[in-house]
């Protein structure tokens, strides 16, 4: 049995594709976990326990988990597979580790947008009879967002310094889409490149309570309700109380952060974001987004996107950072990092996770 | 850290609740287990809700219109017919790694939206070789029980007696979805869903919410509990050819489920099952899966099989196989194998009314799903595990 903060990542695999003709989502599953395995360097055996995120009707059958989670190492193991997002699962699998029901533990989370209509699946999250009639995806209520933000007094003199610093670490990045994937038609005051990349994606970590080259330092998750209503618009409060139950467990303050990957649909929510873990004044998360290299290095959801595997993608990014293994959009030599990851319906839940290099 | 359940909510279940929204039945059995155990959902530290084939329900992540406690850590389970046992399996995890102290688990099934179950069932097959044969959990149950009847001498009478004696004790149960007087010939009697299995055999479609409040040993105090002396989980391979001719285990053997039970009586200290389990509550969604979990579960060899369920009849030391009517008595898909636990609980709490067996000091509630490809045990007591 492992205490709260003696949880280590030991391997981490990221792929980004699209619409690979030569491999289906089982091989695509099987390749990135085994390469997250391979970087653990304890091989199969040792391991016990299978954690996934994924999403039948993002994956297009139903119990899809049937089939997958074989793939993902799951044959005669403990093995559960959560419909929500990757860092949330990631947490549950810390869990299963401190709990001391599991030695060594594979997370995976993966979505194959190049196989399943993304507007029409995320319209189907929406109330039926009081959204869903007025054709809202998810990317619109990040439109509402980021028109809230404005509204509020955003600086959003940045905006384009931000949007071209996203999009040149994007290209950089070895692990982001470099071809094909698209983009949905933008919401005022959204433009195309501030969506979300649609890619393919599979993210895979494994964990264990042995020291290794990163530790989970703290965590934190939290919700939001349903109604966009009754949200807290352009202040993302579930993100802001995960953040806080994070750094509290992590004993530290987001300026003590090194370096930030936060899970945000649009470019707007990058730098609310950053407001709502406390590391950008009210406000200021677009300059922040814009000037600091520390934050989404990655590129963020420029680089690809697809639910539910872009919290898991966020802790493999920080992870490669605080290896000093991220290669071109390597920032310096991180000692701690901050990751997030969002879930339906429009981020209705947020989990953050603090990383510590040892 | 030894966790408890203190508090059961179940809404009943029955083929279709139009008068009630989703959330309103997630609401109830929610509102209902905190009446149980006596505590606000402001004393609970985190919601975990299961729900499973979206497409049953016709909904996509309908659990987050029905979200409780804003501002709490939430997450959503998928694991098939296992989702309602893995969803307490994921408590009782976050209680154990001290990350909650108490957690509200969730479930619901709204399958009664769906216009054919099994046409969405037949899409968990592989498209290309499974599912034009066309492949469904009925057929699937059936090409099990018909190589059980060759390989342990099984009859249309053992599957008739298994499913009979479920709706009996289903009618004890206020709960169930089918109040019906059924006897083995009734059974026998019925129209061939896919030989050999008569439509009394198969479970109904149903729908309902089940919920329940998991604490810490620390926030028992006086209330009644159900401590969770062991949880465990197996998946199987997803082809069920492969599961025919490795060795060791065949495609009625149920090695995720012979796994599980392993795991699971080993951290609750059982070593003869028979003696030391009371009330088993079963996902059986057929007879014939019930007659799988026998040798699974430690109760005899697969051998033994037919004279064990004859023996269920004549032996009162053998334990009492679905009390609540199991899955014969409804089956809400993504609940059932939380409702298991759910009756287990009220078994071992001495809170199942009529259908209350005596002197249940332990019980143990199964969860199958995925064409049997995952399989949950979980143990429970009326004290800690030892």
């Amino acid at each position: 049995m492992a205490e709260v903060g003696s949880v280590y990542i030991e391997g981490a695999a990221l792929e980004f594709s699209w619409a690979d003709p030569r491999r289906n989502l089982m091989e695509l599953i099987y390749d990135t976990v085994s390469k997250a395995v391979e970087d653990a360097g304890q091989g199969y055996d040792g391991i016990d326990s299978v954690v996934l995120a994924a999403h039948d009707l993002v994956d297009g059958r139903s119990l899809s988990s049937m089939v997958t989670a074989p793939a993902a190492g799951a044959y005669l193991r403990d093995e559960v597979r959560y419909s929500d997002d990757g860092a949330g699962a990631f947490a549950a699998a810390v869990a299963r580790i401190e709990a001391g029901e599991s030695e060594r533990t594979i997370v995976a989370a993966w979505g194959r947008a190049s196989e399943h209509d993304v507007e029409e699946l995320s319209r189907q999250l929406f109330d039926r009879i009081f959204l869903a009639p007025l054709g809202l995806q998810e990317t619109h209520i990040c439109a509402v967002n980021a028109q809230k933000w404005r509204i509020n007094g955003g600086d959003t003199s940045s905006v384009e310094a931000a949007q071209k610093r996203r999009a040149v670490a994007a290209k950089a990045n070895p692990r982001a889409l470099q071809s094909g994937g698209w983009r949905s038609t933008p919401a005022y005051p959204l433009e195309s490149d501030h969506l979300p990349l649609w890619a393919d994606a599979v993210a895979a970590v494994v964990i264990s309570g042995k020291p290794s080259s990163v530790r989970v330092k703290g965590l934190g998750l939290s919700s939001e309700p349903y109604w966009p209503g009754d949200r807290g618009l352009a202040t993302a409060p579930a993100l802001q109380r995960a953040s806080e139950r994070a750094l509290a467990e992590a004993g530290m303050t987001a300026h003590e952060i090194d370096l930030f990957e936060l899970d945000g649909m649009t470019l707007y929510d990058e730098a609310i974001a950053l407001e709502a873990v406390g590391y950008a004044a009210k406000g200021q998360g677009m300059r922040v987004l814009a000037e600091d290299q520390r934050c989404n290095p990655s590129g963020g959801s420029a680089a690809g996107y697809s639910v539910p595997a872009m919290g898991l993608a966020r802790i493999v990014e920080a992870t490669l950072q605080l290896r000093a293994t991220a290669g071109a959009v390597q920032v310096g030599k991180p000692r701690t990092a901050m990751a997030s990851g969002l879930s339906v319906t429009a981020a209705q839940t947020q989990t953050v996770i603090i990383l510590e290099a040892q | 850290m030894s966790v408890a359940i203190i508090g059961v909510g179940q809404t009943g279940y029955r083929r279709s609740f139009p008068d009630k929204s989703s959330r309103e039945l997630i609401w109830e059995a929610a509102r209902l287990a905190l009446e149980d155990a006596d505590l606000d959902i402001d004393a609970i530290d985190m919601v975990i809700s299961g729900v499973a084939p979206d497409a049953l329900a016709g909904e996509a992540s309908v659990e987050r219109t029905a979200m409780l406690g804003f501002g709490k850590p939430f997450l959503r389970i998928n694991t098939g017919g296992v989702t309602g046992s893995s969803t307490v399996f994921a408590g009782n995890t976050f209680i154990r790694a001290k990350r909650a102290r108490a957690v509200l688990v969730v479930g619901l099934e709204r399958m009664g939206q769906a216009t054919s179950s099994q046409q969405v069932f037949n899409t968990i097959f592989d498209p290309v070789y499974e599912k034009d044969f066309p492949l469904t959990t009925i057929t699937m149950a059936a090409l099990r029980a018909s190589m059980l009847m060759r390989l342990y001498g099984y009859t249309a009478m053992h599957w008739a007696k298994i499913a009979a004696r479920s709706y009996q004790n289903a009618l004890k149960n206020p709960l169930a979805h089918l109040h019906v007087d059924i006897t083995p010939e009734d059974v026998l009697n019925s129209p061939l869903l896919a030989w050999p299995i008569h439509r009394y055999e198969a479970c109904p479609m149903s729908e309902g919410a089940c919920a329940m409040v998991l604490v810490n040993d620390q926030m028992v105090g006086d209330r009644t509990p159900a401590w969770i002396q062991g949880a465990a989980s197996i998946t199987d391979s997803y082809a069920m050819g492969d599961r025919i001719h490795r060795p060791g285990a065949t495609l009625v053997d149920l090695l995720s489920l012979k796994l599980a039970a392993q795991r699971a009586y080993a951290q609750a200290g059982v070593d003869k099952p028979r003696d030391q389990v009371r009330a088993i509550e079963l996902y059986s969604a057929f007879s014939s899966a019930e007659a799988m979990a026998y040798p699974a579960l430690g109760m005899c060899e697969a051998s033994d099989g037919p004279r064990f369920v004859e023996d269920q009849f004549t032996d009162p030391k053998i334990p009492v196989f679905n009390p609540s009517g199991g899955p014969q008595g409804a089956n809400p898909v993504s609940v059932t194998a939380m409702v298991r636990i759910a009756e287990a609980a009220l078994q071992v709490r001495d809170m199942a009314g009529e259908r209350q067996v005596a002197d249940v000091d332990r019980a143990v509630a199964t969860g199958q799903g995925g064409a049997t490809q995952f399989s949950t045990v979980c143990v429970l007591g009326k004290r800690p595990a030892p």
